[in-house]
Order: structure tokens, then C-alpha cells, then sequence
């Protein structure tokens, strides 16, 4: 196996389009011990850490760049992500435990696409987009459209991702993030990530992210839209639960079955949106 | 101790040192990483160890083909079982041999072994191991194993059922008569999981063989030197005089490390390579390959009359031995034993089935047993304090076996404080405003206390023990005990301490060594303390009595003047200036009369004979131990609605550790046996699909971690002081284990009303059973 730590993207760039099988290394966490258990043994590695570039955070008037190569505890200790930007650094400060919190990266987690993970999830409610370096020069996309499927991503040949875009969304709106697991230290037996606004006691926006129940990101235009202009009482919970529910593909795992997953959306959603709710009348 | 033979009076430490909270010696270079462990030691030459697991749970193996691996640069050698000699090994029924022979019974079950130059090219090697395979049907549980045409997992031994490894029997009074003349009878059936030890330090050996003289070294990490060189010698038809075993620092065991693990593999492998061998486990390889607690499904019936006293109970155990006995019978004999509960119940009836299954063997794990039928026991005891209105501390109590009343089979109870424990355990955990006003809680959760009371025993088998005097007048104490990380090296270097009156800075207590430590059975069954221990205050007499004999000389006082003094010192009683140091003393043995002062002891805990005037007895196997230890083992609750899980906010144990030799030790025994049964509990099952684990790492296995657990788990020791232990000390390894289980599943009971028979009470399953609670409330409503 080979390895290398270029300085630049354009380094990196380079480095990928020349090697067949090359893989990128950001915290690690993942790649280095699936190479340990023989799942993956790619045979260049492109280092990642010398990029100052992927490590930058900056801001503007419509949001906050992160870098790919943050780390999840940078990312929850990052004080600029509030209102619906909260449910990021909310999913980052709980994910896993402190030690894979300390190594993993923003960058790695999306490009990994592990449907047990909920960073992704919480991207996907922030209305994130990312940013796409490759041999064409660079583009701009959803997540939603990174992440196709279980451990997939649009990622091109020789394509790295650099960095993530949070925007502010609306005024006065909250994010949240909701997981539950079998312990404190392991992967979410589901999680709802959510972005919400109230007008009074009437939601006026929602937008409703749930991981681990399908390939990718659960996310569904109907359930948000029963949740908009209601109150949030239990039938309308129970309705936009519902139509998560239909449309899930659940896990079906150690972590818990397929149908102890269906019977968690609702239950999880109520119980987060009053949360969420909480927070926006504070 | 004898049955028969009046209890001596439990002796009284010299000095301060026994039950002062002194830090274990090894703590700082185990927190700093410098501790050496097995996989850290190196030998010139030195080759890494790998095997290969089989792909089946079930199958004919029709042929090998081993070229390829051994064309890799850089192997040494490749070994199937064509290569070992045809022995099978095991505890009680010999049916396992080092390497699958003719088939493999379980998936992951080592076929191959490989010793490489490094382990990148030992598992290049397994990959390239070629074996045809017939598949065979599997048996995947008890019920398939037990159908009249399952598949036949080892050749019949006898009559019955071929894949009955144990079958047990056990009557007392008259249980068909006795059930019309209850009031209130209980009936149910509970299920707990194969729970894996998952020690921090996977199995792990450095195996060496001299070439001039075949002599074998083995560096490894187990509970027994001794037992590790006895079985050895026996699966490579070595004698034990070729071989010695050595224990460096061991990072836990719980009983996954009682039998061999991967040292009869490792030395085959040096022996064939002609290059020491270090095979050290993955964690994966280690879940896969070497065993778990046994699975068991307990059906018991309990009933009691209006006035909680209780007359009769019905025990069918089945427990789910896997594809190797191990220590399978043993297990189920403990089972068998412990299935009455410290009650006084007349009518007993308990049958008790080892099955064998195409599962990873399931053998010795902390509790032996017990845990599976305490938790059955136990929830059952406060569904009968339910049914009769009754407070369950209450009820247990009128039931508590006393001191001088029998166990099941006939033993005599002879320090029954399971009395004194449930009512400490009452009080410090304010068991009546708990129980009555639960604390309140956030929206969605619901809280609630339960408690478990606990009988095990402590001790068994044999121990021995070297002391001798320096000649600065320190100490030597040699035994051969394992310290597995639970802190037994610090209890007995303080007993010797304590017997002799010295500081632990004058005790050298040496670690094991076949070469040169006596022997000790394990570091198991409770036991290491109390046997141990004893053997040490026994040869700690005999060196008094030689001091004293030449301090008498010395002092020109009679013997029975003299007296110990703390640090060292033997003096004459009523006569402060006059005295002699133990130094002294040995100088004096050494060059002037009677040569070097040294004395050895050796026990054999006297096991209890079952009596069959009283009890009817089937197809137990002996078992040797039976000084009989009680606990009372409190949790308090919070389950989460939404999702069914379950965190415990705190917890009581109470335990009567006879003396406590270094209270904090002892403390964290009671602690780590408390999570250990949490985990039980809550989380820990190994989980099979077709016959393949599923959860073979810790991530998909979960054990709980530092945030899983309450910061308060209060150890509250009692002391009474009874017995053959060092200073009246009893056994407290495993004991806190036992109970946890069923006090966390009977406190969510308190707290849901949610029934659960079935362990680990995942979210999964405790948020169903508190739909099930709930739904005819709905009905109705």
C-alpha cells in the first residue's frame, strides 16, 4: 500500500486521478479499522490532514462553511452553528463517544454513507450542501444528492469533498437532534434531526430528518407538510409519523428490528418535537 | 472446613495491614500502560500464531489442502488436526480435540493453525487453506438438539438423548403432594442470554520449545498455571514435567480463562515451526472461538401458603452448552444446586438438561450457573409476594435459610446472614418511601426499586502455599495463585502480613510459576481468597511456631510467653523491653541451630457429600465446594416509555464478606459485579442468524460503559467474621453478579408494571411487554 499527504487540494487531486484504488484518509475511524479487519484494502491512501484548506471554517451573511476535515467535536463546540444550524453541531456533540468524536471528521462521515450514522441525517435537516472538488474543477450540491445509497456517494472518480455549507434558514427557527441507542457509545438505533419553527403555537416550518431507517436519510415532503400549519398536537405527530413510517426502510439489526424501529419514528418524533419546541420558546 | 469438626475460633490479624484499603501494587503501571501483559512479551525468533475458524456450524470435512498456504514466503508451519495427536480433551467428558477432527460442530470452530513470520502473512496463509466441506443440518438451539431426529452432535455415549451432554435430578419431601395446600402459586418460564466475559486482554499465549531438551515454556494469560500445564501435557500427550507455565500480568477472565484456551494450539505450533509462537486472539476470533455463559431456559413453579411461607417448587432447567461440554456439567450441577434459592422451600423437584448445540461452547462464567437460576428464582419470589400481598423483602425474609438449616441436598448453612443482608439492604436503600413513593421523573419516564436475594458459594478444591523467612527477617510467600486483575496478590500479601504481624513492604509475594510455585487448582469459584488465604494463615502458623521456638532460646522465655509484635518483632507478653526481631531470628536459624525457617501447607476443601436420605439423586457430578455466602442486591430504575429502555439510577449491595481484607478491593468486586449483571441485564446477548454470529465485536456486542452505569452503586460490606477464611474472610468474586439481573427486572416491574421473563431487557423488549401491560387497560378504557 501507498501512501502520501499532499499540502493542497490540487495536490490531492492529483494524487487521486493517478491512482487506481485510491482512497482517502480523513480521521480514520472508520477506514482504518474496516482496513484492520481485512474489509478494504485499498492501495493508496491520500492523507488528508496536511490540507489547511479542508480544516477552514468561514462565514457569511447566508451561513457557515465547514470544513471537510472538521472534527466532530470541532464541529460541537463550534458556537457560530445556532438557530437551524443547531441540529448539526446537536447530532455532533452526541454521535458516538468522546474518543471517535476527537478523530472522526464532518468530511469522512458524509463520504463514508453509513446508513447506522446520524451526522448525515442532521445535514440533511440543516438543508446542507457540499462542496465537490474533482478533475473538472469544482461544484456545488445538496447532500441529499451525495448520499445515493448505503456506503455510496456521487462522488466521482478522483472527486474529494471539501467543504459543507450550513445555512441559517429561517429566523427563529430551532434545530434538534434526537437519538436513541442501546448504550451511550453506539450507533443510533434511530434518529430524528429537525428543523423547526413556531408561529405561537402553530408550527410554520418543519422539516424532519430520520437516520437509520433506510438506505440514506429518511426525509418526506408529506410528513413535513402535516406538521406545517398544525399545532403539533398527537394526531398530527401520529399522521406525519405515519407517513415516515410508510416510508421507511428500517435497519434491521442487532441495534433493534426492522419493526422495533417502525414503532420507535413516532414515538421518537413526539418526543423530539416537543423537545424542538421547547427550545423555540425559550 | 470439616462438617464434622467444631469451628475454630476465627484468629485475630496482627498490626493494621488487613482491612486497611492499601492500593494494589500493580494499579500504577496497569493506568500508565507499562504493565507487561502476555502479547507484550518477545522471544528472539519469536513467530505470530493464527487459526482459521470453520465456515459452518455443521459439517463433514472431507479433505485438506494445506499447499498453498505453506508456499508463502514467510510461513512456517500449517497444522490441521492430520498433524496433532488424536486426544480429546475437556473437564468432564472428553469431546474436544485442539482442532476440529472429521467435522466442525460450530462456525468459527479453529480447523487450521498457521504460524507465520508476522500476522499480516499468518492470516495471508488462512486464506489460502483450502478444505472441502459436507454441510451437515445444525442444531441452532435446544429445542432442534432435543427433536428425536435432530442431527447427532458428538457419537452417543450412552442411553438417552445423544445430544444430552447432563441430565440432573433432584427430589426432596413430597412436591405432587404439596401443591393443593397452596395459596398462591406461580408459574412461569425465563430466558437469559449466552453473555460473553469480554475481558479487556482476548486469549493470548507465547508458546517456546527448547531444542536440545523439548522443554516447553509457555508465557500465557489465564486463571490457572496449573491447570493449563495439566491440560497441555494431556492434548499433546507431553508429560508435565516438559512443560512450565507462567502467568504475566492477566487483564481479566471471569471464567472464560478456568480451561485452556489457545495454549495447546500455540505450543503445537512452536513445536512444529521449531520457533517460539505468540498466537494472540482479535476480539472477533476470540468471541467466535472461545465461549460465553450458557443460554438457558427455565421453566419453575413456586408455591406458597397464605402466610409466605413457602412449600413447594417445580425447577426444569435447560441450558444451552454449545457444541463442546466444557465445563457445561459442572455449570448445570451448580445450577441444579442453587435452583431452590437460599430459601427454605421442603418440596423440591429440579431436573436440569446440558444440551449440546452447533453454537460457540458456552462453559465457565462468573456466577457458574447461578445467575440463571437466581434470575428465574428471584422474579418469581416477588411475583409470589404479588399474588400474596406481601412486601417482597418481607416474604424473602420468612423464608431465609438461618444459620445450621440445609441447603438443597442437605449441606448446613454455617453463616446464614441473608437476613442481616436484606435488612441492611432494606435500610440503606429506604426500601418503604421508594417502593411507596417512587421519586418523581421528566414526562415519559417512570421509576421504580427491586430488589434480589443471593446465596452462592465460595471455595473449592485444592491450594497450597510456601512461606519463608528471609534472612533480613522479610518475607517470601510463594502460592501459585493467578491474579486476574480482581486484586487477589494485595489480599493475600495482606493476610500474610496480618498473620505475621509485618508491613506489606516485608512481603514478597511471588507470582505463579510451575517451576517453582506450589500448586493452586484456579483463580475461580470464589474461591483464591478464602482457599488460598487459608493456606497462607496455615504455613504463616507454622513459621510462628518455628520463630517462636528459637526466640524462646534467644529470650530465654518459654514459648507460650511469647507473643507477635507488628513489624517483624516477637516479644515476651508483659515484658515491653524485651523482644527479638524476626531478622534475628533468622540469622540465628541460618547459622547457629535448625537451618532456614520455611513451612508449606496444603488444603483440600472438604466437599459436601450430597445426602440421599434426603434428597433423591440423579446424575450429578461431583462438584467439592460449599462455604455457603449471602448477599441482598437492591436497583433502583427509570424506564423510558417511549423507547422501553431501562438506565438504573442506583443501586445497594450488600454483602457479608465475612472480613473485609482490603475494603476497597472488596468494594470493587461488588461494584464490577454489579455492571457485569447490568449488562446481563439490560444489553449483553450474543446473537446468532443460521447458526453465525452476528455481534462477535464490541460493537455489536455491547457491554456497558462508564456513562451505562449509576455513579452510585453503593458496596455496603458486612463482616461477619465465620470459617476456615483468612480471618474469618468469605468469598465475594462473583456473588455480585448474581442478583443484579433480577433486582433491575423486578424494579421495572415496580416501575411499569411490565412484565418481562426474558433477559437482556433491551428497549425492544420492555417497550413490548409494556404495550402488553397496557393494552387490556385500553380495552377497557
Amino acid at each position: 500500500m501507498r501512501y502520501a499527504e499532499p499540502e493542497t487540494v490540487e495536490e490531492g487531486l492529483a494524487l487521486l486521478s493517478t491512482h487506481d484504488d485510491a482512497r482517502c484518509l480523513a480521521g480514520g475511524a472508520s477506514l482504518v479499522s474496516r482496513m484492520n479487519a481485512g474489509q478494504v484494502a485499498p492501495a493508496m491512501l491520500v492523507s488528508l490532514h496536511r490540507i489547511d484548506e479542508l480544516a477552514t471554517t468561514t462565514e457569511s451573511a447566508e451561513g457557515l462553511w465547514l470544513g471537510a476535515m472538521s472534527i466532530h467535536r470541532a464541529v460541537a463546540t463550534e458556537a457560530r452553528l445556532r438557530g437551524a444550524m443547531e441540529v448539526v453541531r446537536s447530532a455532533a456533540s452526541q454521535l458516538a463517544h468522546p474518543a471517535i468524536r476527537n478523530m472522526a471528521t464532518l468530511g469522512g462521515s458524509l463520504c463514508l454513507a453509513d446508513p447506522k450514522t446520524e451526522l448525515p441525517a442532521a445535514l440533511v435537516a440543516a438543508s446542507a450542501r457540499v462542496e465537490v472538488a474533482g478533475p473538472a474543477g469544482r461544484r456545488s450540491l445538496p447532500v441529499e444528492q451525495l448520499l445515493v445509497g448505503a456506503f455510496q456517494t456521487s462522488l466521482g472518480k478522483g472527486e474529494l469533498l471539501t467543504r459543507v455549507f450550513l445555512p441559517r434558514g429561517l429566523g427563529g427557527a430551532v434545530g434538534h437532534h434526537l437519538r436513541f441507542s442501546r448504550v451511550s457509545a453506539d450507533y443510533p438505533t434511530v434518529s430524528v434531526s429537525l428543523v423547526l419553527a413556531m408561529d405561537g403555537e402553530t408550527c410554520s416550518h418543519a422539516r424532519v430528518v430520520l437516520g437509520s431507517c433506510g438506505p440514506v436519510p429518511l426525509h418526506v415532503d408529506a410528513a413535513d407538510a402535516v406538521l406545517v400549519g398544525s399545532r403539533l398536537e398527537a394526531r398530527d405527530v401520529a399522521e406525519a409519523g405515519r407517513l415516515l413510517v410508510q416510508a421507511s426502510a428500517p435497519l434491521d439489526d442487532v441495534r433493534g428490528s426492522a419493526e422495533y424501529r417502525r414503532m420507535l419514528i413516532p414515538r421518537l418524533l413526539g418526543r423530539a418535537l416537543s423537545q424542538a419546541r421547547e427550545l423555540a420558546h425559550v | 472446613m470439616s462438617h464434622d469438626a467444631k469451628p475454630k475460633p476465627v484468629p485475630v490479624p496482627v498490626g493494621e495491614v488487613v482491612g486497611q484499603s492499601v492500593p494494589k501494587p500493580d494499579a500504577r503501571e496497569k493506568v500508565t500502560g507499562r504493565a507487561l501483559y502476555t502479547d507484550d512479551l518477545v522471544l528472539p525468533g519469536m513467530l505470530h500464531g493464527a487459526l482459521l475458524g470453520s465456515p459452518h456450524p455443521h459439517a463433514r470435512i472431507l479433505a485438506y489442502d494445506t499447499s498453498r498456504a505453506k508456499a508463502l514466503p514467510g510461513v512456517r508451519a500449517v497444522l490441521t488436526a492430520e498433524d496433532l495427536p488424536p486426544v480429546d480433551i475437556g473437564p468432564v467428558i472428553k469431546d474436544q480435540p485442539l482442532l476440529a477432527r472429521g467435522k466442525v460442530r460450530y462456525a468459527g470452530e479453529p480447523v487450521a493453525a498457521v504460524a507465520a513470520v508476522d500476522l499480516p502473512t499468518a492470516r495471508r496463509a488462512l486464506e489460502l487453506i483450502d478444505i472441502r466441506y459436507e454441510v451437515l443440518p445444525a442444531a441452532l438451539d435446544v429445542d432442534a438438539a432435543l427433536r428425536p431426529d435432530a442431527p447427532v452432535i458428538h457419537a452417543p455415549r450412552g442411553e438417552g438423548h445423544p445430544n444430552v451432554a447432563t441430565h440432573i435430578r433432584l427430589v426432596e419431601g413430597e412436591p405432587d403432594k404439596v401443591w393443593a395446600r397452596c395459596d398462591a402459586i406461580i408459574e412461569d418460564v425465563y430466558e437469559t442470554p449466552a453473555q460473553q466475559h469480554v475481558y479487556l486482554e482476548p486469549c493470548t499465549t507465547l508458546a517456546a520449545v527448547d531444542p536440545d531438551t523439548g522443554r516447553i515454556t509457555i508465557h500465557t494469560s489465564t486463571q490457572t498455571a496449573f491447570r493449563v500445564q495439566a491440560i497441555t501435557a494431556e492434548a499433546l500427550a507431553v508429560p508435565m514435567s516438559r512443560i512450565r507455565v507462567q502467568v504475566p500480568r492477566v487483564g481479566g477472565a471471569f471464567g472464560g480463562k478456568v480451561e485452556s484456551t489457545n495454549q495447546p494450539i500455540t505450543v503445537a505450533l512452536a513445536k512444529a515451526a521449531g520457533a517460539p509462537v505468540r498466537l494472540t486472539f482479535s476480539r472477533t476470533d476470540d468471541m467466535r472461538m472461545m465461549r460465553s455463559r450458557h443460554g438457558a431456559r427455565i421453566y419453575m413453579r413456586t408455591g406458597a401458603t397464605r402466610d409466605g411461607r413457602i412449600l413447594a417448587r417445580q425447577v426444569r432447567i435447560h441450558y444451552d452448552t454449545g457444541a463442546y461440554a466444557d465445563d457445561g456439567p459442572f455449570v448445570a450441577a451448580i445450577g441444579s444446586y442453587f435452583s431452590r434459592g437460599p430459601y427454605r422451600i421442603p418440596h423440591v423437584d429440579v431436573e436440569c438438561w446440558s444440551v449440546y448445540t452447533n453454537k460457540l461452547r458456552a462453559g465457565a462464567f462468573r456466577g457458574f450457573g447461578n445467575p440463571q437460576v437466581h434470575f428465574a428464582s428471584e422474579i418469581q419470589v416477588d411475583r409470589l409476594a404479588e399474588a400474596l400481598g406481601m412486601d417482597p423483602i418481607e416474604l424473602r425474609l420468612r423464608n431465609a435459610l438461618e444459620t445450621g438449616e440445609k441447603w438443597l441436598g442437605g449441606a448446613p448453612v454455617e453463616s446464614g446472614t441473608l437476613r442481616a443482608c436484606l435488612e441492611k439492604a432494606r435500610e440503606v436503600s429506604d426500601w418503604h418511601r421508594r417502593r411507596e413513593r417512587p421519586s418523581t421523573t421528566s414526562p415519559g419516564k417512570r421509576r421504580g426499586l427491586g430488589i434480589a436475594a443471593v446465596g452462592h458459594v465460595s471455595a473449592l478444591l485444592g491450594s497450597s502455599a510456601t512461606v519463608r523467612l528471609n534472612e533480613d527477617g522479610t518475607v517470601n510467600v510463594s502460592t501459585g495463585a493467578v491474579d486476574t486483575g480482581q486484586g487477589s496478590d494485595t489480599a493475600l500479601a495482606q493476610v500474610a502480613a496480618g498473620a505475621l504481624g509485618l508491613s506489606l513492604e516485608q512481603i514478597n509475594f511471588s507470582r505463579p510459576d510451575t517451576d517453582t510455585s506450589p500448586y493452586d487448582w484456579c483463580t475461580g469459584g470464589t474461591r483464591t481468597t478464602f482457599t488460598v488465604g487459608h493456606v497462607i494463615t496455615e504455613a504463616c502458623e507454622q513459621v510462628r511456631e518455628q520463630l517462636f521456638e528459637h526466640a524462646s532460646a534467644i529470650l530465654e522465655r518459654p514459648v507460650k510467653q511469647l507473643e507477635l509484635r507488628p513489624g517483624g518483632v516477637v516479644g515476651v507478653r508483659g515484658e515491653p523491653g524485651l523482644s527479638t526481631t524476626f531478622g534475628a531470628i533468622s540469622g540465628y536459624a541460618l547459622y547457629v541451630a535448625g537451618g532456614p525457617i520455611i513451612a508449606s501447607s496444603r488444603w483440600l476443601f472438604p466437599a459436601w457429600q450430597l445426602d440421599t436420605r434426603r434428597t433423591k439423586v440423579e446424575g450429578l457430578p461431583s462438584m467439592g465446594n460449599g462455604f455457603f455466602v449471602f448477599a441482598a442486591q437492591v436497583a433502583e430504575v427509570e424506564v423510558d416509555e417511549v423507547t422501553g429502555k431501562v438506565d438504573v439510577l442506583e443501586a445497594w449491595c450488600v454483602h457479608d464478606v465475612g472480613r473485609a481484607l482490603n475494603p476497597a478491593a472488596a468494594a470493587g468486586q461488588v461494584q464490577g459485579g454489579f455492571v457485569q449483571g447490568l449488562g446481563y441485564a439490560l444489553t449483553e446477548e450474543l446473537v446468532w442468524k443460521d447458526g453465525h454470529l452476528v455481534n462477535p465485536s464490541m460493537s455489536g456486542y455491547k457491554v456497558p460503559g462508564a456513562l451505562d452505569v449509576p455513579v452510585a452503586i453503593h458496596p455496603v460490606l458486612l463482616e461477619r467474621a465465620f470459617g476456615p477464611g483468612p480471618f474469618g474472610a468469605k468469598g465475594v468474586a462473583e456473588v455480585g453478579v448474581v442478583g443484579a439481573a433480577p433486582a433491575i427486572i423486578n424494579a421495572i416491574r415496580h416501575a411499569t408494571g411490565a412484565r418481562l421473563n426474558q433477559i437482556p431487557a433491551t428497549g425492544e423488549r420492555v417497550l413490548r411487554a409494556l404495550l402488553a401491560h397496557e393494552a387490556p387497560a385500553t380495552k377497557d378504557g
